[in-house]
């Protein structure tokens, strides 16, 4: 097999790269172990929610307090913006709107009532006013779906009450379905993809959401039809309904996903998923091959550029072992360890993890460095939770970094020949 | 002086050891108040592996404990079926271990009254897959599980059918004297937040390898060593039974299936306090590498957690004018013992210590020493010695009397997928781990308990593989629902009751988080590294918890046993 670019990874780091890189006209093979943040996350596009643990209102201007090192100092502030416009026009096409600006953040309910910080929101999360916090202004009704167990209204209408909006907590009956006694939200959000579903679903939730200005429901307003269902569903229960974040797997993030997917069809990205690369092969200072398992034996793919998207240690890009050494699990490239494994991770569980942090340094076109900073492959080329220097989770920049730096991958080689 | 109750005994120390004293007088007509600092089997009674002793480990070096467990083994079987898993056990001979040993401990158990059957090494492998390919042979015994938190709960329920009380969360913080008696037991009511007196005849002290300090408020001095053992949990179960090394007993040489999950053990050091129960990971390596000897699949396999517990060691004093040592058991040989010595050499038998003829103070007693398996007899030999003084005639009923539960026959390890497929309830998991369902939660929470680690004692919600990251706030949503605010399907807008911030449900996810996190320091890597970075994206990424509401102090004191 060959190919111009191998991505590895389909997370939104390696699934926007593999777009991206697809449309400068190269041929992309894109190889997956399973699923990424996509699914895992809060269907949000982070960009930078806090610094030094403090609430980022203006995620670009924020970008001068990080640390020297991080992949937004590598690629620079025009980079983000332009993953972002990018990502926002690919979205809007694919039917997923989302609502923000890049220059100002904006919060999005999470099922335990709790305003996270984020930059954009698909349409459904975004909420019906504008600007920061402000979008659930007066009666707020938190509803759940009888027998749905990933939405507690009550325990999020109640720290909603602690923020100071004026939150009850509702439960609006289902309609008679063939999972009346068992069902998980994804296939909740595939009823409710229904018309006929919808219609008589609406009563119901009418019915609790009365006398609210806004109803905040589970992210489960469809699953295959974009954001056509929440958009039919709130005219006809006549009360805008705000999605809110909850426990994986995020509904908004398999709707973007599919979008994703249907993207890279389009393009005509061949895709491997289930089959994670295990090693590569080399000639000098360049990558030639990528090995990755396949059915029944190992394959090896030719290509010109390697894009590793593969995650940081929740990502499974990186193994952390035993003994405090962490392994790159692809190419082997080196990755600054810990003294010992107690190190890896602070002694409070929601405070901040050296280990999330973990990663493989690069240089400025993003390629792995040994100590000295000297690049150790010519074309490979790292992207999105592998890279060193962040904290997806406690920075809030997932998604930001991941296309902001597929960005720059993109651009680099656009301007590199194409064979 | 008023108290805030009189009772005939007061017995310190909700262990194990506590609660079947408290069965033991209530089974005698005689009435008598439990209090415990935190929760029943949060002490050493909640730290351990689970197993139950066939007294093999002990047929060797300690055959008075072997005896005292082998009898116990069969009593519980009787009394308290439902709370164990029949599950026998094994002792393995492995290439390199010495051969003279194993005869020794043929004749130990013999000796002893432990039934042994010698098994080859192809008889072996049929019972064990897992083995390692290499051994020699092996010798069945009838080791087993028990749950002691069933068995707690079982108990305490007769002792409370019968009239007795049990106060948790009162810590014991005095005791009045008058000349040569305790008069009243000063407790802090650690929810109420204010101090009280329990009038008394009597007082046991049960508090296991706390007895020193219960000691030291009665102005009595008891000797207690801190023996600290270190377990690790593994994320699956590896064996049918127990499985232990045929040699002396060291580190890292038995391996106890529980439930799901495995429970390797165990170091044995001394230590200053038994509150010492931090985990080294060197510990943790050594207990895994030793036990691949034994099951080579633990050497990769996924670690869930590590916690050590203090075993309540005695030490007794040494004669000096008319005081006595114990009433019953050997005096211990071996080492003296000093922080960082090993503690093996130190019996695991009991001993009743009757404070009047030993220190001249008139209405106490202490239990010490002993282990899980012997606890009822532990009860039963201080009741009788305080029975006698009391004039109480009534005979110890306890190795008789079945207990509340029995009926269902023992624990089988399949029992809550069979209960999940009876009810047809796999929509209603609430914990999929360990097949946990919302309607069990409701009940728990109906019947009165209203905390996530209360609900993880009585049901095992949090236990499993992915270590509370979807189960916690599922159970924290129907706590919250539970505090009558806005039951679910009324389908109206309500909850509008003001939050009080003591039972804000999202500061009791955060102290649960937290205190489950404690026993993952030491094993997170690979798998678990992962699982960690997961559950962390989950509650700090997308539900921003940032663990303000459990302040530092508190999260260091977080109480509870893994």
């Amino acid at each position: 097999m060959r190919a111009d670019v191998v991505v590895v990874g389909a997370g939104p780091a390696g699934l926007a790269s593999a777009a991206r890189l697809a449309e400068t006209g190269r041929q992309v093979l894109l190889l997956a172990r399973g699923n990424g943040f996509t699914h895992w996350g809060a269907g949000a596009v982070d960009v930078l929610g806090r610094v030094g643990g403090e609430t980022v209102d203006r995620p670009l201007a924020a970008i001068d307090r990080l640390p020297e090192g991080h992949p937004y100092h590598l690629v620079g502030r025009e980079a983000v913006r332009d993953g972002l416009d990018w990502f926002s026009r690919f979205a809007a096409t694919a039917g997923l709107t989302h609502a923000g600006d890049p220059d100002r953040n904006r919060a999005q309910v999470t099922a335990f009532g709790t305003l996270r910080p984020t930059c954009l929101l698909p349409e459904p999360a975004a909420g019906p006013g504008t600007g920061s916090g402000g979008f659930l202004g007066g009666r707020v009704a938190v509803v759940n779906f009888a027998g749905f167990r990933d939405f507690s209204p009550v325990l999020c209408a109640a720290s909603l009450r602690k923020a100071g909006i004026d939150a009850g907590a509702a439960s609006a009956p289902l309609p008679a379905w063939d999972h009346d006694r068992y069902f998980t939200g994804v296939e909740l959000a595939r009823a409710i993809d229904d018309a006929g579903f919808r219609r008589r679903l609406a009563p119901g939730l009418a019915r609790a959401a009365a006398g609210a200005e806004v109803a905040v429901v589970p992210a489960v307003l469809g699953l295959n039809r974009g954001h056509e269902p929440w958009a039919d569903l709130q005219t006809l229960v006549g009360t805008p309904l705000v999605e809110a974040a909850t426990v994986p797997p995020s509904i908004p993030g398999l709707r973007l996903f599919a979008a994703y997917r249907a993207r890279l069809e389009a393009l005509g990205v061949r895709w491997q998923f289930g089959f994670p690369a295990v090693g590569v092969e080399r000639d000098g200072d360049r990558v030639t091959a990528v090995r990755s398992e396949g059915a029944s034996r190992v394959q090896a793919t030719r290509c010109q550029e390697l894009v590793l998207a593969t995650g940081g240690v929740a990502g499974n890009g990186i193994e952390a072992n035993r003994d405090g050494t962490l392994t790159e699990r692809v190419a082997g490239l080196p990755v600054q360890g810990f003294d010992g494994r107690l190190a890896y991770l602070g002694d409070r569980f929601l405070a901040e993890h050296p280990l999330a942090a973990a990663g493989v340094r690069v240089d400025a076109e993003l390629r792995p460095v040994d100590a000295a900073g000297e690049p150790l492959a010519t074309n490979v080329h790292c992207v999105g939770g592998l890279l060193a220097g962040h904290d997806p989770t406690a920075e809030g920049s997932r998604e930001g970094v991941a296309l902001a730096t597929a960005a720059r991958v993109a651009a680099l080689l656009a301007a590199t020949t194409v064979r | 002086m008023t108290h805030l109750m009189e009772t005939d005994v007061v017995v310190v120390g909700g262990g194990v050891t506590g609660v079947a004293v408290l069965r033991d007088l209530a089974l005698r007509g005689v009435h008598a108040v439990l209090v415990e600092r935190f929760d029943l089997g949060t002490g050493t009674s909640g730290r351990w592996h689970g197993l139950l002793h066939s007294g093999a480990r002990y047929a060797v070096r300690d055959q008075e404990s072997a005896r005292e467990c082998i009898e116990e083994n069969t009593t519980l079987r009787r009394i308290a079926p439902h709370t164990i898993e029949d599950i026998g056990g094994l002792f393995v001979l492995l290439p390199g271990d010495d051969e003279a040993y194993a005869g020794q401990f043929v004749e130990g158990c013999k000796a002893s009254g432990i039934p042994t059957e010698e098994l080859s090494q192809a008889a072996a492998h049929r019972r064990e897959p897992l083995l390692a390919p290499d051994l020699k042979l092996a010798f069945a015994v009838p080791d087993g599980g028990i749950d002691s938190w069933s068995l707690l709960r079982s108990m305490a329920a007769d002792a409370e059918a019968r009239g007795c009380r049990v106060l948790v969360r009162h810590p014991i913080v005095g005791m009045e004297r008058d000349g040569d008696r305790i008069t009243a037991v000063r407790v802090h009511d650690a929810v109420a937040g204010e101090d009280r007196t329990i009038g008394c005849q009597w007082v046991v002290n049960a508090a296991g390898a706390w007895a020193g300090d219960v000691g030291r408020m009665a102005g009595v001095p008891i000797t207690m060593i801190a023996g600290k053992g270190v377990m690790v949990v593994m994320a699956s179960r590896y064996v049918h039974g127990v499985v232990n090394a045929c040699r002396k007993p060291a580190d890292g040489d038995i391996i106890v299936p529980q439930h799901e999950v495995a429970i390797l053990g165990t170091t044995s050091v001394q230590v200053d306090s038994p509150d010492d129960i931090s985990v080294p990971p060197a510990d943790v390596d050594r207990m895994i590498d030793m036990c691949a000897q034994m099951v080579p699949a633990i050497g990769s396999g996924r670690v869930l957690r590590a916690f050590a517990g203090s075993r309540p060691l005695y030490k007794p004093e040494a004669p000096a004018g008319g005081g006595s040592g114990g009433l019953k058991g050997s005096p211990p040989e071996g080492r003296d013992g000093e922080a960082g010595g090993d503690t093996r050499e130190v019996s695991r038998t009991f001993t009743v210590l009757d404070h009047a003829s030993r220190d001249g103070l008139d209405n106490m007693f202490s239990i010490v020493g002993g282990k899980l398996t012997t606890c009822r007899q532990m009860a039963e030999a201080v009741v009788d010695r305080l029975a006698e003084r009391m004039g109480v005639t009534e005979p110890c009923r306890t190795a008789t009397e079945v207990l509340p539960g029995a009926d269902h026959g023992t624990h089988q390890q399949a029992a809550p997928l069979a209960r999940v497929e009876r009810d047809q309830a796999y929509g209603e998991l609430l914990c999929e781990c360990e097949l946990v369902t919302r309607g069990q939660v409701r009940d728990a929470v109906a019947s009165g308990l209203t905390e996530l680690e209360d609900l993880r004692r009585k049901l095992r919600v949090g236990y499993g593989p992915c270590q509370a990251a979807f189960c916690a706030w599922r159970a924290a949503g129907i706590l919250a629902e539970a505090d009558g605010k806005d039951p679910e399907g009324s389908g109206e807008p309500r909850g509008d009751a003001p939050v009080d911030r003591d039972r804000d449900p999202l500061v009791g996810l955060e102290r649960f988080l937290e205190e489950r996190w404690r026993g993952q320091r030491s094993t997170i890597w690979g798998d678990q590294a992962r699982q960690a970075l997961l559950n962390h994206a989950i509650y700090r990424g997308i539900f921003d918890l940032r663990g303000t509401g459990v302040p530092d102090e508190a999260a260091a004191a977080l109480e509870g046993p893994a």
